[in-house]
């Protein structure tokens, strides 16, 4: 649509105003505040939505103040197809008339022309979106709400390269979400009604289970009461059967009672007559006891008095016996001191002979020790005299053996002759005979001169040659060496050395031998001693004999006096053997004596008692018969023991009447049918009382109609389940229809988002940089802005570009939707939050608009818009 | 022996289950249903009477259960004051004489007219000069045993009498359950017959109509008025005659309502839905009836929603419609909206429902219904 011209005549402050708008492009209309601007874009407004005889506040509003007039409303204008004028009259003489020119001449008044004019406007323009779009002063510029304009939708539709969209769809939608709010609230949960349905549902539900319950406990009662009858029938069988029981009991148990009183009685008089025969056998005991206690006491005594004369025998005897073995023992006493004094001699005598020989050999003891000692002195001066020691020795014996080599060697170089026997032959060698055997051999050396002579036959004299005269010398030499050791020894030659060296060695011996002997003879004495000895053993041992008793005679040796020494021994021990057995013998005698004597002594003492005893129980005996004769005694015992008899038996026949009855069982039984009967009758009362309980449930409840009831209950939960099944099903097919049309709605809308995306950030190039993005949503808002990368939200941005983006938007929806069904964009004052430089450049993005749609701008301060390039300026006031 | 000259002739009914209820009922229909049985006792007596019956057997489950509202206790009893002969109920499995039995209850003690008499034991009653009922009641929900060989096992012979022996439950050649311990063995009630212990064993607990063996002598007399799709022969009662030597027995209809059950009703289109309310449409006695119908087939999505109008308007005009749909699949055709010419996000809208549709995924159901809510509000649009 575009708006050609427009009047405005007794309109609040204006009486008359008219303005002719560019029919392209810009038109700026100028002028003060309150000359009528706003009104302009109000006035349009107020022409198509109110009958001139509306009196809506908003018509009422722009009354005339100060006179009274209708207000006028005058607009001519090019909408699609058609170019009219269109009038109204508010109020005072209401009118309206429409005057269309193209492209068929029609003439409209009244409710038609405004029915004409609102179908024509339908036609052709979207009303919503061209108020959407225009900006009212004193608005801050915020986005248009773009979402249900259908012919920006259209448009985009068209630009996005789809169909058109049916503007019936939108109008579908709404149907379809309408449908939807009716079941779910806008944030998707179920609203009341249905929560409500289900709620009934679930109460119905329990309901159901409910009397379902209820009569299932009906149900359990009948069986209970069922089997309480039957119960209850056993119970009172067993009450009955364990009263039966007990009567019969209770009557065996009476019974039982009197039977026990006669057992009683009876026992009591058997007792009273065991005493009595007790009483009576006492008495016969005692006199008894009496009787045997007296001749118990004669016999004792009798036997005492027997007891006694025999002991007084035994007694003597005895004493008889002691005295015989007290000599003998004397007798015997004297014998073995007799034997001990012969003992004694004996011992003496052999002492003697002992001693005698013990004299003997100490004197010969001290005579061999005397004797070597005598001995000793010789070897003592021998050892004096002879100096040949030992070394003395071997000093002459090594000059002897030089003198020997000498001459062995000598010899060695002198001529040898080996003489042989032919046979024995006698001869001598230098005057000197010897003799040769035959075949011996013999050497002889020749040192000097030799003369071998056979008597009688030869003489051979043999010469040594002058070599050896050296060897003579040293032989020589050697010789006088030998001599002159001799001469220092005391000894004419060696031989005489060795001699005395023996000599002197065996008087070393001697002496040796000496100590040896005299150490033997002394023994463990000293010489003094042994000689005290001889000299204490001469006096004595001569001396004995004639010291000596005569009888017997002394042993001629000792030998014979050993023997008698045994003998005596002997004797002695035969008499001591003897001695000894008498003493025992007597001792045994003496014993036996004083048994006797004690014994007799302790008969008497008894014999003594038991006579006493005997005569106080003959007196006792005697005095209890006078006081009841036995005869008495007797009677009354066998009297006594009938009676007793006689009551056992009633007591035996008395307890077999009881035991036939069996008290103890029967009692028990009783006992036991007692506690039976009383638990018996407690389970009845319980069941008795539960039974009560039951049948009154049953009779309450079970003519309550539950078995309709629960069919109701489950007839109306059958109708509420399907009258929700059918509802759930309802409302899940609105939420699917609805959530899939919404989905297909929303990426319809995605899709014509783009053409307006690319219109608006083609003019916002325009003044910010060519880096400026939007993002467009699906509602078509924009909601943020991308600039050099930095993407911030639309809310975010500062006033004056927040104003520049609602307005650049807006400019790129009436582009978009100017070539068919467009709008002309009125905007009030805007910019007013714009800065000048940006002024400058919102002017270039006017401009740009303009060329595609009609724009006009209604402004107080021209300059703001000084920069829009070619405009239709119109100046009001 | 003495030829026994005794004849009788009495109503042979059972399985009243008064006071029973159907889920599928609403308000209006349950009391309807409820009423009809009350009615049917008043027509049972007029029967009786018309016959000339000596007496009225009701054997077994007079009620639906021993917790009925006492109401329902009162109705009962007013219906039978208005039945002239003796009228000898038998508790059944639904109403056993037991501690809660409805028979007991002070209700209907203190309202029972003379002539309604309860079997409470199995000794005989005389009727009447002659003739003998042996009652066998049901003590509990669940007996252990086979009541009827266990009672007539007892009998000796009748000699001048005749016998009607009155039982509950099911016997064992129907049976499909073998091992019940109570079913009633038919040799044995054929041996009692034959031992002329009973002439008669008039049985309740089959809701048909039925006679068990050849013998004449057993019968189910089956439910006076149907309460289940699955009775064969229901809503009739019997007129028994008896003599020494013969039993006849005559049906008598008294059943008004008719429970129908349909399976396979196959719907694919338009004809078939017309054919089918058509079917209804010759239905008599709608407002006694009680259908349920299993659909099959694929119908369109408007087809569905003519469907879905004719039933609501048979629910309007029949007792009781219960529908089965598991099996009927709709769908969304490209007919079912060509007239809205959506070609924005609508159209895509229906692409996807419809898609959703055929691929029988889980959302399908949902699907449909969107469509289906789609078609209605385009619908109110256009």
């Amino acid at each position: 649509m575009r708006l050609l011209r427009l009047r405005l005549a007794n309109y609040r402050g204006i009486d008359e105003s008219e303005v002719q708008f560019g029919p392209n492009g810009l038109t700026i209309v100028e002028g003060p505040n309150e000359t009528g601007k706003t009104s302009l874009s109000e006035a349009i407004g107020l022409l198509f939505d109110y009958l001139d005889s509306s009196k809506h506040r908003s018509v009422d509003a722009v009354r005339p103040i100060h006179h009274d007039a209708g207000p006028e409303i005058e607009l001519e204008a090019e909408s699609g197809p058609y170019r009219f004028t269109y009038f109204k009259r508010f109020y005072k003489k209401p009118e309206t008339t429409l005057t269309i020119k193209s492209p068929n001449p029609e003439n409209h008044t009244g409710r038609e022309a405004h029915e004409r004019a609102t179908e024509i406007l339908r036609e052709t323009i979207d009303i919503d979106l061209w108020k959407a779009l225009c900006i009212q002063q004193g608005e801050t510029i915020q986005q248009a709400n773009l979402s249900k304009q259908t012919s920006l939708s259209a448009a985009l539709d068209i630009a996005a390269g789809g169909h058109q969209a049916d503007p019936r769809e939108e109008s579908l939608f709404d149907k379809v979400r309408e449908e939807y709010g009716r079941y779910f609230t806008e944030r998707g949960t179920q609203k009341k009604e249905l929560q409500e349905a289900q709620k009934a549902q679930a109460e119905s539900e329990a309901e159901v289970v409910s009397l379902e319950k209820q009569i299932k406990n009906l149900e359990k009662d009948i069986v209970r009461a069922a089997d309480l009858g039957l119960e209850l029938e056993r119970l009172k069988k067993q009450e009955q059967d364990l009263r039966r029981d007990l009567s019969e009991y209770t009557k065996s148990l009476d019974e039982i009672k009197g039977l026990e009183t006669v057992l009683e009685t009876a026992r009591l008089k058997l007792e009273s007559a065991q005493k009595s025969e007790q009483a009576a056998k006492r008495d016969k005991a005692l006199r008894q006891d009496l009787i045997d206690a007296v001749s118990k006491a004669q016999k004792a005594h009798t036997e005492l008095e027997e007891s006694s004369k025999s002991s007084t025998a035994s007694v003597k005897k005895a004493e008889t016996d002691m005295e015989r073995a007290q000599s003998d023992s004397a007798i015997a006493e004297a014998k073995r001191k007799e034997a001990e004094s012969l003992l004694n001699l004996r011992r003496s005598d052999f002492d003697y002979f002992n001693n005698k020989l013990h004299l003997e050999q100490l004197k010969e003891r001290k005579e061999r020790i005397d004797r070597v000692r005598e001995e000793a002195a010789l070897a003592d001066e021998v050892l004096t005299k002879n100096s040949v020691d030992e070394e003395t020795l071997k000093a002459i014996q090594k000059a002897e053996r030089s003198l020997i080599t000498a001459q062995a060697m000598l010899e060695t170089g002198a001529p040898n002759i080996l003489l042989r026997g032919l046979t024995d032959l006698d001869f001598q060698i230098d005057g000197e005979h010897t003799t040769i055997a035959k075949d011996e051999e013999r050497s002889l050396t020749v040192s000097d001169r030799i003369r071998v002579t056979i008597p009688g036959s030869l003489q051979m004299d043999l010469r040594a040659g002058s070599s050896s005269s050296d060897l003579l010398k040293r032989v020589e030499q050697a010789k006088q060496k030998l001599d002159a050791a001799c001469n220092d020894a005391g000894v004419s030659n060696a031989d005489e050395a060795r001699q005395s060296f023996e000599a002197r060695r065996e008087a070393q011996q001697t002496i040796a031998r000496r100590k040896e002997i005299k150490k033997e003879n002394l023994r463990d004495l000293t010489y003094e001693e042994l000689e005290r000895k001889v000299i204490g053993l001469g006096k004595g041992v001569p001396a004995y004999p004639t010291a000596r008793v005569l009888e017997p005679n002394l042993p001629p040796n000792l030998e014979s006096a050993k023997e008698e020494l045994r003998n005596a021994e002997a004797g002695l021990e035969k008499a001591g053997k003897a001695w000894e057995e008498a003493r025992t013998e007597l001792d045994s005698a003496r014993k036996v004596r004083d048994g006797l004597r004690q014994r007799y002594q302790k008969v008497r003492v008894e014999l003594d008692l038991k006579a006493d005893e005997l005569k106080r129980v003959e007196d006792e005996l005697s005095r209890s018969r006078r006081d009841t004769p036995d005869d008495d005694l007797e009677s009354e015992l066998f009297k006594c023991t009938k009676a007793a008899h006689k009551e056992e038996e009633n007591v035996k026949s008395a307890e077999a009447n009881l035991c036939g009855k069996e008290p103890d069982r029967v009692r028990t039984l009783a006992e036991t049918a007692k506690g039976s009967l009383q638990t018996v009758e407690k389970k009845r009362e319980a069941a008795q009382q539960e039974n009560t309980e039951v049948r009154t449930r049953l009779k309450i409840f079970g003519e309550e109609g539950l078995h309709e009831k629960l069919q109701a209950a489950k007839s109306h939960l059958n109708y509420i389940r399907q009258e929700n099944k059918a509802m759930i099903r309802r409302t899940s097919a609105a939420k699917l229809l609805y959530i899939t049309m919404k989905e297909e709605r929303d990426k319809a809308r995605r899709a014509y988002v783009a053409p307006l995306k690319k219109k608006i950030e083609r003019l916002g190039r325009l003044v910010f940089n060519d880096s400026f993005e939007v993002e467009v949503t699906e509602n078509l808002s924009v909601a943020s802005r991308t600039m050099d990368g930095c993407n911030v939200p639309f809310d975010s941005l500062s006033g004056g570009t927040k104003e520049q983006i609602s307005l650049i938007s807006r400019l790129a929806c009436a582009m978009t939707v100017s070539k068919d069904g467009g709008v002309s964009l009125i905007l009030d004052d805007a910019l007013g939050y714009t800065d000048p430089e940006r002024l400058k450049l919102m002017g270039a993005v006017l401009a740009k608009a303009s060329q595609e749609c009609q724009i006009i701008i209604l402004t107080c301060v021209p300059d703001r818009y000084s920069n829009i390039g070619e405009a239709t300026v119109v100046r009001l006031g | 022996m003495e030829r026994n000259e005794h004849v009788t002739r009495f109503l042979h009914t059972g399985d009243w289950q008064l006071g029973m209820t159907r889920h599928f009922f609403s308000e209006g229909v349950q009391e309807r249903f409820a009423q009809s049985r009350f009615d049917a006792i008043r027509e049972l007596g007029r029967i009786a009477k018309e016959e000339d019956c000596q007496f009225m057997v009701v054997c077994g489950d007079v009620f639906e259960s021993n917790l009925v509202d006492r109401k329902t206790v009162s109705r009962s009893i007013e219906a039978l004051k208005d039945v002239h002969v003796p009228v000898y109920l038998l508790p059944g499995n639904h109403d056993p004489l037991n501690a809660a039995s409805v028979y007991r209850a002070t209700t209907f003690l203190e309202r029972k007219p003379p002539h309604v008499h309860v079997i409470e034991s199995t000794n005989p009653i005389r009727v009447d000069e002659g003739i003998e009922i042996i009652g066998i009641p049901w003590t509990s929900k669940r007996p252990l045993q086979d009541l009827v060989a266990s009672v007539t096992g007892q009998l000796e012979a009748a000699v001048d009498t005749l016998r009607v022996c009155v039982a509950h439950g099911m016997v064992d050649i129907l049976s499909p359950n073998p091992d019940d311990p109570a079913l009633i063995s038919l040799d044995a009630a054929k041996k009692a017959i034959a031992h002329k212990k009973i002439h008669y064993l008039a049985l309740g607990d089959r809701h048909s109509l039925t006679e068990v063996g050849d013998s004449g002598c057993v019968w189910y007399a089956g439910t006076p008025e149907q309460t289940d799709y699955n009775e064969v022969k229901p809503g009739f009662a019997l007129v028994v005659t008896i003599n020494e030597d013969d039993v006849t027995t005559k049906e008598v209809d008294i059943g008004r309502w008719k429970f129908i059950e349909r399976d396979q009703i196959d719907l694919n289109t338009k004809e078939d839905i017309d054919a089918l309310r058509v079917w209804v449409e010759n239905l008599g006695d709608k407002e006694r009836t009680v259908v349920k119908l299993r659909f099959v087939g694929g119908l369109s999505l408007s087809l569905h929603s003519e469907l879905e109008e004719l039933i609501y308007h048979v629910q309007e005009i029949l007792g009781a419609v219960e529908t089965r749909m598991d099996n009927l699949v709709v769908i969304p055709e490209d007919a079912d909206f060509t007239d809205f010419g959506f070609s924005g996000f609508a159209s895509n809208t229906v692409e996807r429902l419809r898609s959703n549709v055929e691929d029988s995924g889980p959302d399908a159901v949902t699907s449909r219904d969107a469509l289906a809510l789609l078609v209605r509000l385009a619908g109110r649009e256009l």
